[in-house]
């Protein structure tokens, strides 16, 4: 071994003097792949430690215990006080309004936010212009802050005013932060800030009204959570509140930035699958051009370990130069970048260096370099002695022994494994292992389909006395083409964009094309028992196809057959929080019940529950499984008799639960409305609505949706930023391919000069065979892109796919354009080149 | 009057060495005049196979006048000598120099394609069949033999019926009696197609079956040898 070790010394030794030459595109390849996904890890790690080390402010305390659509009750305040100091914060959506001087008004939706004097506990809330909330908020009329979004959108200048419900407040100030907003951008309604106390009169509040209040608590210091989360359980057995503390100041941005960067890396290991096709090639011609030496190493009695260790250790050293360099660019972008994260990112972050982040990116790298380098080193053993006098050239063919297949197998276990344990989404990881290991064998495939086709055109009649046609397809078809890793490199690359492109214009064409034809103009929330027939009646307005209505009450699922319902059926996202809940007597119209049987129209025995089908599949219920369901502070307690399906695609009313009417009656609550309009009166329905009964908000379905849109690009472009990546990799590949083939491309340009060919026709070959290629890598991404994208778009997201020709053309064209700008920028050196010089040397 | 097909007047070529600039050829004056064979002999690194070049216009001369067919090479831009060696030369070389990805049919059609004709391939054919290849017709040079593939190279170098024929070393590569063919082959070409050859060896019985043996040393041109002599 000692042997071994001193002969690839002397070896590296030979490389870095030639300043690793033969190796650049495996650095690159390999530090550009382990520097996108330490990249992706370390700005991950700096969100996670920036929710945690803001966890207090963003939550807006050290814990927060939150009721829905009602206030504390004197009990649940003392129980609050007696763990620290307590701030009430109400949150609810309402439209603000501004009268105009022609009779009409502008409205708004908005997301009140009422505060009183202890806001914020902690974080600073900064107003424009400067002022604190207490004296900018005081005064008659009452005072408010406002996003500057909605603060524009109705035309309002400090000192304006404006109405929430059917009183008059005052522009104060314009909100430049607000330290509790954490993605506060997923609203979908920009803030208005109010005193509590200043919302008497509105009329917004009443029974029923949905709404939330929050009860932040300073805790003394170093008080422990758990001791005080349980404190407040046994005080408040009952229950009906949600807690969270600061230990997960914002879980939902968490579990968002954790999916996100999940996918990321997921794309990042696409690139580097796209880098290890170079690292392979770099490693294959370096073998190829050290086959002379191996030779005479086997010829002075080296054994084929002796020589595999030799190389391998070569190899060792530059994959360890490599995931120094990538490490080094992963961890130093983030920081190199901070003041343009922190300006960016909608969520705090302490970028620093993440050693977790990094050792996962090291792993990665380490495992897909020995993955992508295994073969042709192992090649290095069949290299028998007797090619010192043969002409080299190529490796030896076939496979490689069997060990070697069983470590290759294992490599590739270890790194999809890694991927699928590390990411946290292990069906997504699979799936895009899956996707790239198909995608290699359709490339690969294509390419030697690719050369064959290639090969049958360049002996066309036809093409006969069209030199440059001819020489390129014959080129690309001939012994020791480009066409493999050309197709490879490029094709992969291409592959990751076309998918992400389609499942891109998937996403939001599928907002736009499944909605319009079923999607109601408004949901109108907030409706008193007393205004409902009144909106009802709406569906008399010609301009009105239909109204949808139905009492809505709010609750939390806590417990499934008397045991924790989360603890029992897992952290399912209808066991999440509150959910709407509403009674029927009869089945609402088109309701198909899958299970079980309706309740009749007059019973009126024990609470009954009818529950969503797919969801309950999800939880694991069953008819008869009973269902505790806290209601304001209320458990009601149901059976499950029957199943439903319900159709949340069409943005119509759907509940998860529906209950018996004798059950929900008596709590006091309110009514949602769906309105179908036509889209050309739906300002005035708009405006009737809310000038009868400015308590109603109407939430405009189409702004909801391009809320939703906004937010889903945002996320498109993450994923097309990862996706560059990869391209850029499949670029480095390519143009490693490109400098590679220049010896191959200058001694043919040397003999066509000699045989009487002008430089033009030499390039127009060059340019016609790389268009070739490029045009097969484009047209087999686009194909396998569009596989993906179905596959995400029918299985992941259950919609369905709809094939986007622009994203496709543009993948089939870049790939075109790419291989041509990689061609062209290494054609000048074979075309200038004296033939006689070329050729000694290959004498 | 003088039928000369190749005329250099002090032709000179200095190449940038890693050791800074070489003198290969130090002013060499000679005419070669049409359906001649000329021997090019002389010890290694004399400069001969560079002499052969810069007759081919496959290098430039650095100095001095080269000419062929009244045509003066150094004043030729690159596309303009590819053009006449197109229909004026073939070119032989010591390792047959085919192009890889071209079966020996289309390395031999392309010249012929280059100069425009329109039954390249059939002539390049009936140039390989001469040539006993005609059971290689589609195969790759690398699936060919050394001296298949020199064939395939005096194929191609002959088909077009070129003025002038190079050959540099041609037999180098080659067993003797695949050498001996070859030979045979090339002074049958010149025999029968009138065509000027230009021959650089080492074996002292190719130079002798030359019409003149012109040697080189250091550069220079030493002595002639007429066949008559």
């Amino acid at each position: 071994m000692s042997a071994a070790r001193r002969i690839a010394r002397r070896e590296l030794r030979a490389g870095f003097r030639n300043g690793l030459r033969g190796f650049r595109v495996f650095l690159a390849c390999l530090a550009l792949g382990i520097a996108a996904i330490a990249a992706v890890g370390s700005v991950r790690e700096a969100i996670t430690a920036g929710l945690q080390r803001e966890g207090a402010t963003l939550l807006g305390g050290d814990a927060s215990v939150e009721f829905t659509y009602r206030f504390a009750g004197a009990a649940e305040r003392a129980a609050l006080r007696d763990l620290g100091t307590v701030s009430e914060i109400v949150e609810f959506r309402s439209m603000a309004t501004v009268p105009q001087d022609e009779g009409g008004a502008d409205r708004a939706l908005t997301e009140v936010k009422g505060i009183d004097d202890a806001y914020p506990l902690y974080g600073d809330l900064v107003l424009a212009p400067p002022a604190g909330a207490g004296a900018a908020l005081a005064g008659d009329p009452p005072g408010a802050a406002m996003d500057p979004v909605l603060a524009d959108r109705l035309g309002l200048s400090p000192g304006d005013t404006f109405r929430l419900g059917q009183k008059t407040f005052r522009l104060a100030a314009r909100i430049a932060r607000e330290p509790d907003d954490a993605g506060g951008g997923f609203d979908l309604g920009p803030r208005t800030l109010v005193r509590t106390a200043d919302l008497e009169g509105t009329g917004l509040l009443e029974p029923g009204t949905i709404f939330e209040t929050e009860y932040r608590l300073r805790l003394p210091p170093g008080a422990d959570l758990d001791a005080a989360r349980d404190r407040l359980a046994a005080a408040l057995p009952e229950g009906g509140y949600r807690w969270r503390d600061a230990r997960e100041g914002a879980p939902g941005i968490q579990r968002f930035v954790d999916r996100l960067s999940a996918f990321l890396v997921l794309v990042g290991l696409a690139g580097l699958a796209v880098g290890g096709v170079g690292v392979a090639s770099a490693v294959r011609a370096h073998m190829v051009e050290k086959t002379a030496t191996i030779a005479i190493l086997k010829t002075l009695g080296a054994e084929g370990r002796t020589i595999l260790a030799v190389f391998a250790l070569q190899i060792g050293a530059v994959t360890a130069l490599a995931l120094g360099l990538g490490l080094t660019l992963g961890a130093g972008l983030p920081l190199a970048f901070a003041p343009l994260l922190a300006d960016r990112l909608p969520v705090p972050a302490a970028i620093g260096v993440y050693p977790r982040a990094l050792l996962e990116a090291a792993l990665y790298g380490t495992l897909a370099a020995a993955l992508f380098t295994l073969w042709p080193l192992a090649k290095s053993q069949d290299i028998r002695a007797a090619a010192l006098f043969r002409d080299g050239g190529s490796l030896p063919g076939g496979l490689p022994r069997p060990a070697f297949l069983a470590a290759t197998g294992a490599l590739l276990a270890a790194l999809v494994g890694s991927a699928a344990l590390l990411s946290g989404i292990p069906f997504l990881a699979l799936y895009t292992a899956f996707g790239l290991l198909a995608a290699f064998g359709a490339l690969l495939a294509t390419a030697w389909g690719v050369r064959r086709l290639a090969r049958r055109i360049a002996r066309l009649p036809a093409l006969r006395g069209r030199t440059a046609i001819r020489s390129a397809f014959g080129s690309v078809g001939g012994p020791g083409g480009e066409a493999a890793s050309v197709v490879l490199s490029l094709g992969l690359g291409l592959t990751v964009l076309a998918a992400v492109g389609q499942i891109d214009a998937n996403l939001r064409s599928a907002i736009e094309r499944d909605l319009p034809e079923v999607a109601p103009s408004y949901f109108m929330v907030d409706i008193q028992p007393d205004q409902i027939d009144a909106i009802r009646a709406l569906a008399e307005d010609p301009a009105v196809a239909e109204v949808q209505a139905a009492p809505m009450l709010r609750g939390i699922v806590t417990r499934i057959n008397g045991a924790d319902a989360i603890e029992t059926a897992g952290d399912h996202w209808v066991l999440r929080g509150d959910r709407g809940v509403t009674y029927a007597a009869s089945p609402p119209p088109d309701t198909t019940i899958t299970a079980g049987e309706w309740w009749p129209e007059d019973y009126q025995g024990p609470a009954r529950i009818s529950f969503a089908a797919e969801e309950a599949a999800e939880l694991g219920l069953a008819l008869g499984d009973r269902l505790t369901v806290n209601v304001l502070g209320r458990d009601i307690e149901a059976e499950i008799t029957s199943f439903r399906e319900v159709d949340f695609s069409t943005a119509g009313i759907g509940f998860v639960l529906v209950m018996n009417p004798a059950a929900l009656q008596g709590a006091p609550h309110t009514w949602i409305a769906t309105v179908y309009a036509d889209p050309g009166a739906e300002a005035r329905i708009l405006r009737d609505v809310a000038d009868r009964f400015p308590n109603v908000t109407a939430i405009s379905v189409r702004d909801a949706i391009d809320r939703v849109s906004q937010i889903l690009s945002g996320v498109a472009a993450a994923v097309t930023y990862g996706a560059s990546a990869t391209l850029v990799t499949g670029a480095v590949v390519l143009i490693g391919a490109a400098a590679a083939g220049t010896r191959g491309r200058s001694y043919e340009a040397a003999i066509l000069k000699t045989v009487g060919a002008a430089r033009a026709g030499i390039l127009a070959s060059f340019a016609l065979r790389w268009a070739i290629l490029g045009l097969a890598s484009g047209l087999v991404a686009a194909l396998a892109g569009t596989a993906s994208a179905w596959g995400v778009t029918r299985f992941i997201m259950e919609t369905g796919y709809v094939f986007a020709p622009g994203s496709a053309a543009v993948v089939i064209l870049g790939g075109v354009v790419l291989t041509l700008l990689a061609g062209l920028a290494f054609a000048w050196g074979p075309l200038a080149a004296r033939p006689a010089g070329i050729l000694r040397a290959r004498d | 009057m003088s039928d000369t097909i190749l005329d250099l007047h002090e032709a000179r070529l200095t190449l940038d060495g890693n050791a800074g600039p070489v003198e290969i050829l130090k002013g060499v004056t000679l005419a070669v005049d049409r359906g001649e064979t000329v021997g090019l002999v002389g010890p290694s690194g004399s400069g001969k196979s560079s002499l052969l070049m810069v007759m081919g216009g496959l290098e430039r001369a650095t100095g001095g006048r080269v000419a062929a067919l009244g045509h003066d090479l150094t004043a030729m831009g690159e596309d303009a000598l590819a053009r006449f060696r197109r229909t004026h030369m073939g070119v032989v070389f010591q390792s047959f120099h085919l192009i890889p990805t071209m079966t020996a049919l289309e390395n031999v059609a392309t010249p012929l394609e280059l100069a425009g004709r329109g039954d390249a391939f059939d002539r390049a054919e009936a140039e390989l069949r001469a040539m006993g290849l005609g059971h290689r017709l589609d195969h790759y040079p690398s699936e060919l033999s050394g001296g298949e593939q020199q064939r395939v190279a005096l194929a191609r170098a002959a088909a077009p019926r070129p003025d002038i024929l190079l050959a540099d070393e041609p037999t180098g590569n080659l067993d003797g009696p695949t050498g001996a063919e070859i030979m045979d082959l090339l002074f049958a070409l010149n025999a029968r197609h009138g065509a000027t050859l230009v021959l650089v060896t080492h074996a002292p019985d190719l130079a002798a079956r030359c019409s003149r043996t012109i040697r080189l040393e250091d550069g220079r041109l030493a002595r002639h040898r007429q066949a008559a002599e």
